[in-house]
């Protein structure tokens, strides 16, 4: 166990080293750079221009800067934005928690919206239901998220005006965030109406951004209790006189689980991208933003330390998930 | 009175493309702590007509029959509820793939100590020990021990040992034996059978035994059914039976059994396959295949008619036109 987990750490650093070049890359291939960007229309002279390049270290050769970015790297060092000048680490360590606990929230409604509502069409295959769950998902896995989040922002926040708009809290608030969450801080602050305040602000970025996952796994639960449901373990269970509540709680649906949670690990990598929409549509302060302004500024160690970042946490998710995955599939456990 | 009264059951299932018979006309009765054997080639619908007494077909299966009683209760009129406190506790029933038939992701000792407490009280302590007690009686060595394992530790043989100390934990008065032993190695085959044997006679259970073996079935029950396309073709005393045969179709399976021709390179067989569910021949429904075949069997379905064997102990019934006589059967062997 300690050597699997341990064999797939180093395993890690390759990746990593393959995605720091990729994006670096990526990112210097964007046409513009950062300093005429900050000088805007008004423009620069190309003096002024060639000395605050050099300043910032651009003028040098890119394999230059590359090996310089991963020297600092080694040191744990992700670089400063160039907009800023604070450290890129700090700048994503303080905007993270705003974009974990979107993505938990939204994580949660689709795994607990998700798994029951794949269960019961399965169970009910060729009913009503089965099609209204199967279509209502193909519906949302196909939308798009910018779209869908308009649409939701011009109906509950704008006709009926339910939600608000954007953001996390509503500007009359002023409170501590020692936790960085929102729903924790408010909780903590004590102040009359906050939290309700910021569970209101996060409603309908938790929809948007929870839709395609949650399609995604009903119409896996779906097909994997199918699958289940016709396994000679499940005859046995019902040989044995035992309610049909219990043989799909208990018999069915830990193994249908098997497959749900690779495919659940697997939504949480793309869970960033959903976020980067999301957050940008309802303005939320976290990482998706923040990197989407990056872009526009061409603020390149911004970029590519938020990547990196990103790819770490990916990567720590989906060994996390391989580990639950011998949890509940006790053959892989016992051969392993 | 019997335990298991069974009259002209019919079990079909719906499929878009209609109705398909796969068992018709089936009658059956067994007495408490009797054996039957029932045997025929895959496709017969011995499989089918026991998990429809066990209630277990899937939904889109019709069950008729004009009687249908297990011991004393009407199981047509049964509620679902009701016929769930009497399967896996008076009637229990085990399979063919014991490896596939236990959850592979629970215990040995969950799976069992839930059929335990399905059906009877007691405290946790009393259950476990219950448990182990069942798995001591089918021969698991270490029992307290294999309680923590899961079915992919343990082999195939003690997976049916478990299925079975599974199936006769709530003393149940008619076990289902569904080719408990196909899937297993030669050797263990033995043991299986001589476990559900041994346990049968000293709990006095009634006890159904389906295979393609008639070697099993000559040796453990004393009665036997034989059937063919969803028919009963031929009942009687298995001693009987396989001393004589009246239906063909039981003449070539004892036929083409091995032991009956030693030192042949050859083996008669019966050529072709059994029909599938919609391409039954008209008439006779083993005709296409029979080697007595004659005009009239192709033109009606013949009917279960009892027959008294000159030297017979029990009543036989026979679905053939021309049974086997003691020409025939002298020209078999």
């Amino acid at each position: 166990m300690l050597s699997f987990v341990f064999r797939k750490l180093l395993m890690l650093i390759p990746t990593l080293l393959g995605i720091t070049l990729i994006t670096f890359t990526l990112v210097h291939l964007i046409p513009g750079d950062p300093v005429a960007i900050m000088a805007g229309e008004r423009g620069i002279s190309a003096e002024r221009h060639a000395q605050v390049m050099a300043e910032l270290g651009l003028d040098r050769p890119l394999w230059e800067q590359y090996l310089s970015f991963l020297g600092n790297l080694v040191q744990g060092d992700l670089g400063h934005s160039l907009i800023s000048s604070n450290p890129v680490l700090d700048e994503f360590l303080s905007l993270f928690p705003a974009t974990l606990e979107l993505g938990f929230c939204a994580m949660l409604l689709a795994v607990c919206l998700g798994i029951p509502l794949g269960v019961i069409a399965g169970i009910k295959r060729g009913s009503i239901i089965d099609h209204t769950v199967m279509g209502t998902s193909l519906t949302g896995y196909s939308m798009p998220i910018f779209w869908w989040g308009l649409l939701l922002i011009i109906f509950f926040s704008g006709i009926l005006g339910w939600t608000p708009v954007s953001g996390r809290l509503s500007s009359s608030f002023w409170i501590e965030t020692p936790t960085g969450f929102m729903l924790i801080d408010t909780l903590l602050s004590g102040e009359p109406g906050a939290f309700v305040d910021a569970l209101r602000h996060l409603v309908l970025p938790t929809i948007v951004l929870a839709t395609i996952p949650l399609a995604v796994i009903a119409r896996m639960t779906r097909s994997s209790i199918l699958e289940v449901l016709g396994e000679d373990y499940i005859r046995t269970a019902r040989a044995k006189g035992l309610s049909p509540w219990r043989i799909i709680a208990i018999h069915a649906l830990r193994n249908a689980m098997i497959p749900v949670t690779t495919v659940i690990g697997l939504q949480i990598g793309l869970l960033f991208s959903g976020a980067i929409l999301t957050e940008t549509i309802f303005s939320w302060p976290g990482i998706g933003k923040w990197l989407i302004d990056a872009v526009s500024r061409r603020d390149y160690p911004s970029l590519q330390g938020g990547i990196l970042l990103i790819a770490l946490i990916v990567m720590v998710v989906n060994l996390i998930v391989d580990l639950l995955y011998g949890l509940i599939n006790p053959r892989i456990r016992h051969h392993r | 009175m019997a335990l298991l009264e069974i009259e002209q059951l019919s079990v079909s299932f719906d499929t878009d493309e209609g109705s398909f018979a796969a068992v018709s006309d089936l009658s059956l009765t067994l007495n408490e702590g009797e054996v039957l054997g029932i045997v025929g080639e895959s496709g017969s619908g011995k499989s089918v007509t026991m998990l429809a007494m066990m209630g277990l077909l899937p939904f889109n299966a019709r069950v008729e029959a004009s009687r249908f009683h297990f011991a004393g209760q009407d199981m047509q009129t049964l509620s679902d509820r009701a016929r769930r406190r009497l399967t896996g506790n008076d009637i229990a029933m085990i399979f063919q793939e014991p490896s596939t038939s236990l959850n592979p992701s629970f215990t040995i000792g969950f799976q069992l100590l839930e059929a335990i407490r399905a059906h009877e009280g007691g405290s946790r302590r009393q259950r476990r020990e219950r448990a182990i007690e069942l798995l001591d009686q089918v021969g698991i060595p270490a029992p307290a021990k294999r309680l923590n394992d899961y079915p992919h530790q343990l082999s195939g043989g003690m997976n049916q040992r478990v299925m079975i100390a599974m199936a006769i934990a709530c003393n149940p008065r008619l076990l289902i034996a569904d080719e408990p032993t196909t899937a297993l190695d030669v050797t263990i085959q033995a043991q299986i059978l001589d476990l559900l044997m041994r346990l049968q006679e000293e709990r006095g259970m009634a006890m159904i035994l389906i295979t393609h073996d008639m070697g099993v079935v000559a040796g453990a029950a004393r009665r036997v059914a034989v059937m063919y396309a969803g028919q009963l073709m031929e009942t009687g005393v298995s001693h009987d039976v396989f001393r004589e045969p009246a239906h063909p179709y039981t003449g070539a399976l004892l036929n083409a059994l091995p032991e009956r021709h030693p030192g042949t390179a050859r083996l008669p067989t019966i050529p072709g396959v059994v029909p599938g569910i919609n391409d039954r021949p008209q008439g006779c429904l083993f005709h296409p295949r029979c080697t007595h075949a004659r005009p009239d069997c192709r033109a009606s379905r013949p009917a279960l008619v009892t027959m008294h064997a000159e030297t017979g102990l029990g009543i036989r019934h026979v679905r053939c036109y021309h049974p086997l006589n003691e020409e025939d059967l002298e020209i078999m062997s």
